[in-house]
């Protein structure tokens, strides 16, 4: 049960107060540029969480039983990236081979989440705070997951709340120097702010 | 010693990445279409959907099944039909360049408004409100959707009128599907009479709202030696295949309502 | 909206469309002649190239690279690439310089890297070559950081292996080191990485004046007395970000607006009453 509680609260901990994109500051470059529109918004999120549990699924065994066994905790950024990257590429291949829909509406964000912080951010994150060396392989390989997720869902509600609020804005009358990327950030901000009021609500 | 198991294990890693995708771009590979492809390349790319397609690739790959004509796109002209009849070995057929205008001549001098205007900086908002501010509830709205719209940037408000600049237009017909007063018209790029008006009020009532509108005097239609005009409404409209440009309904026209566009 | 009046115009149509005419003709004369302009332009401009590259140019070209770097295309400011380690690595002035130095040794050794490589590397995987390569040198400069600097390693926290995904490197060298010789590769580098340090020093100062009341760590007299702890979290980091990029935008003032030509060939000439003075409100 304890464990049960703990995987909840790490979701519902990666949606609000520790929400990749409005505290963490990553994956900036897609809520940016993604969030005018609501179905592409929800699209590329999709992407998102998808490709976070599988790379972070496949990367937490391989920093256990391969760079952690044999020392080499320093080639985690090249091989963290290159299964990434590879990984996203096979995700690719098999989604147009198999389910062609889907790759019609999200395929073309998968490129885009390769290089993206999200993903190597959270992959090295969870290797960090859940560390099989606390937690034991079993457990901190379902918290990673669920800390994958959750933080994918975090992405998804701050995507869906800024296409809102993005919407909004369209018709606005706004001076000429702020118009475009600077209101947009200040935009962000607020919504970020408002997440400032979740601090404390999950306790850890 | 010590070097060389770090530098296997990525070496190693990067190998099976690389020997799986190429297996798996080989097992899973999905057949594609060479003629789509090769004509989704020649197409402009623009996807403004003008042609009644999802986009250039959706075009593309209904030329290749034969299920769609060459000439269809405006965007890139006589010179991609060529090239897709090139490809496809079908004879290209004619294309005449089009652009859009705006059937309207409503500016400031010429007309007036009814009402102050605050609200959502849309066309279309501000025609939901009874029609729009301006006294002629069928003419330019001019607060500028098409202008957004427009992916070429050829359309500029002047005056509180939309203008297009035909010499920037290349016919996609976006601006007329977003035209809430539906008054973009797609023509031919040079275009002998063209009826700058849509009011179809009587002629009294045009008259006092706009200074030249069309007022139905039906002159324009007397005066056309092929019977190109018809009056309709109280506003004339030009059968493009019957007119012979010979201009005189522009000179007969008491408003200048008609006009001839370059 | 201002509200027009009609106001009573006396029927002079005829002469304005006499009018309109003949200003039509002359915008057309005046078109062809441009239009033979621009072709001899254009002649010159691809003609350019292939002449002889002068000696003293290469001062001109270091100062071209480093204006270009930091102010023309500066890669946070106008570029808006690298937006992930802008934000969340400038709460402090040190940590913002400190990450743009790191990022420029990237950007510099990975850039003449691939562009010493760029021959040899098959363009179906060069991203993934890319991306190996700009890893490595992240791994080296994380063990430098790590070992000669572990304060700035605690605070950077994440953000230095994310330097391997940042837009700017990799966009850096898809764009240019792939194509260009190993010296300018590296110029570029050096140029795109002092522009992005400045842009995160600006921002890490302000932040921290702000947020904290201090400057590299040293308080300042009256700002540590009242610090406002808004810009020291996330939400301030949007919002120095957001003016930050309203300034370039003001001090570069782009107007990408196609401007009329004229009134000739507007077909509400005839009767507004703009025309002839350059039209448009």
């Amino acid at each position: 049960m304890n464990m049960l509680r703990m995987v909840v609260t790490i979701i519902l901990a990666g949606i609000l107060t520790n929400n990749y994109v409005l505290s963490k500051f990553l994956g900036i470059c897609p809520f940016l540029g993604v969030s005018k529109k609501l179905d592409t918004a929800m699209g590329m999120s999709a992407a998102v969480i998808f490709v976070m549990v599988l790379s972070t699924a496949v990367t937490y065994p391989i920093q256990r039983f391969v760079l952690e066994a044999l020392g080499l905790e320093y080639l985690q950024t090249i091989v963290f990236i290159l299964i990434i990257a590879a990984l996203v590429q096979l995700v690719e291949i098999v989604l147009k081979k198999y389910i062609p829909a889907l790759h019609a509406s999200l395929g073309v964000y998968l490129p885009l989440i390769t290089t993206n912080c999200a993903v190597l951010g959270c992959a090295i994150l969870v290797t960090e705070d859940y560390s099989s060396a606390v937690y034991g392989f079993g457990e901190g390989y379902l918290y990673a997951l669920s800390c994958a997720f959750g933080s994918g869902l975090g992405f998804l509600v701050a995507m869906a709340i800024f296409a809102g609020v993005r919407k909004r804005m369209e018709f606005c009358d706004i001076p000429e120097t702020l118009k475009g990327l600077p209101i947009t950030l200040v935009a962000a901000s607020l919504v970020a702010m408002s997440f400032l009021g979740f601090a404390g609500v999950v306790h850890m | 010693m010590n070097i060389l198991i770090p530098v296997l294990i990525v070496a190693g890693i990067g190998i099976l990445a690389g020997l799986g995708l190429s297996a798996a771009s080989v097992i899973m590979a999905v057949p594609v279409d060479e003629t789509a492809e090769k004509l989704a390349e020649v197409l402009p790319g623009a996807n403004c959907g003008a042609c009644g397609f999802s986009g250039c690739s959706g075009y593309a790959a209904a030329l290749s099944k034969g299920e769609a004509k060459v000439g269809l796109c405006p965007v890139g002209g006589k010179a991609v039909a060529d090239e897709c009849a090139a490809i496809l070995g079908v004879d290209a057929g004619d294309m005449t360049p089009k652009a859009a205008i705006v059937r309207c001549l409503g500016t400031c001098d010429n007309t007036s408004v009814k009402m102050d205007y605050i609200g959502v900086d849309s066309c279309a908002a501000a025609a939901q409100l009874y029609g729009g501010m301006n006294s002629c509830r069928f003419g330019c709205i001019g607060l500028g959707d098409c202008a957004r719209e427009c992916e070429y940037h050829a359309i500029e408000l002047c005056n509180e009128l939309a203008i297009v600049d035909r010499n920037l237009c290349v016919g996609c017909g976006k601006c007329a599907k977003v035209c809430p007063k539906q008054l973009i018209e797609i023509t031919d790029r040079k275009s002998a009479a063209v009826v700058m008006c849509s009011n179809k009020d009587k002629g009294a009532i045009t008259r006092k709202v706009c200074k030249v509108g069309c007022i139905g005097c039906m002159k324009c239609q007397k005066n056309c030696p092929s019977g190109a005009i018809t009056v309709e409404n109280f506003v004339a409209h030009v059968d493009r295949s019957l007119c012979t440009n010979c201009g005189l309904c522009i000179e007969n026209c008491p408003t200048h309502a008609i006009q001839e566009i370059l | 909206m201002a509200k027009k009046t009609i106001s009573m115009r006396s029927a002079s149509q005829e002469n304005s469309a006499a009018v309109i005419e003949e200003t039509e003709e002359a915008m057309e004369e005046k078109q062809a002649v441009e239009q033979t302009e621009d072709a001899v332009i254009s002649e010159a401009a691809t003609e350019q190239p292939s002449a002889p590259e002068k000696k003293s140019s290469v001062g001109g070209t270091f100062g071209n690279a480093m204006k270009r770097g930091v102010i023309l295309e500066n890669p946070v400011l106008r570029l808006v690439l690298g937006t992930c380690p802008t934000l969340a690595t400038t709460t402090a002035a040190s940590n913002a310089i400190g990450m743009g130095i790191a990022a420029t040794l990237v950007l510099i050794c990975s850039n003449t890297v691939i562009s010493l490589l760029r021959n040899i590397i098959p363009d179906k995987v060069r991203i993934p070559a890319y991306i190996t390569i700009i890893a490595s040198f992240v791994s080296i400069v994380q063990m430098l950081v790590k070992a000669f600097a572990p304060a700035l390693d605690e605070s950077l926290g994440i953000y230095l292996p994310l330097i391997v995904v940042n837009c700017i490197i990799l966009g850096r060298a898809e764009m240019y080191a792939s194509k260009h010789a190993p010296a300018l590769s590296a110029l570029d580098g050096l140029a795109m990485g002092v522009g992005f340090t400045t842009a995160l020093l600006c921002m890490g100062t302000i932040r921290e004046m702000l947020g904290a009341g201090s400057l590299f760590g040293a308080k300042l007299p009256i700002l540590s007395g009242q610090p406002i702890l808004f810009f020291s979290l996330a939400p301030g980091g949007f919002f120095v970000f957001g003016m930050l990029i309203a300034a370039a935008n003001k001090l570069s003032k782009k107007n990408n607006l196609p401007v009329r030509n004229g009134c000739g060939d507007c077909p509400a000439a005839a009767t507004c009453s703009l025309s002839g003075k350059g039209g448009c409100k």
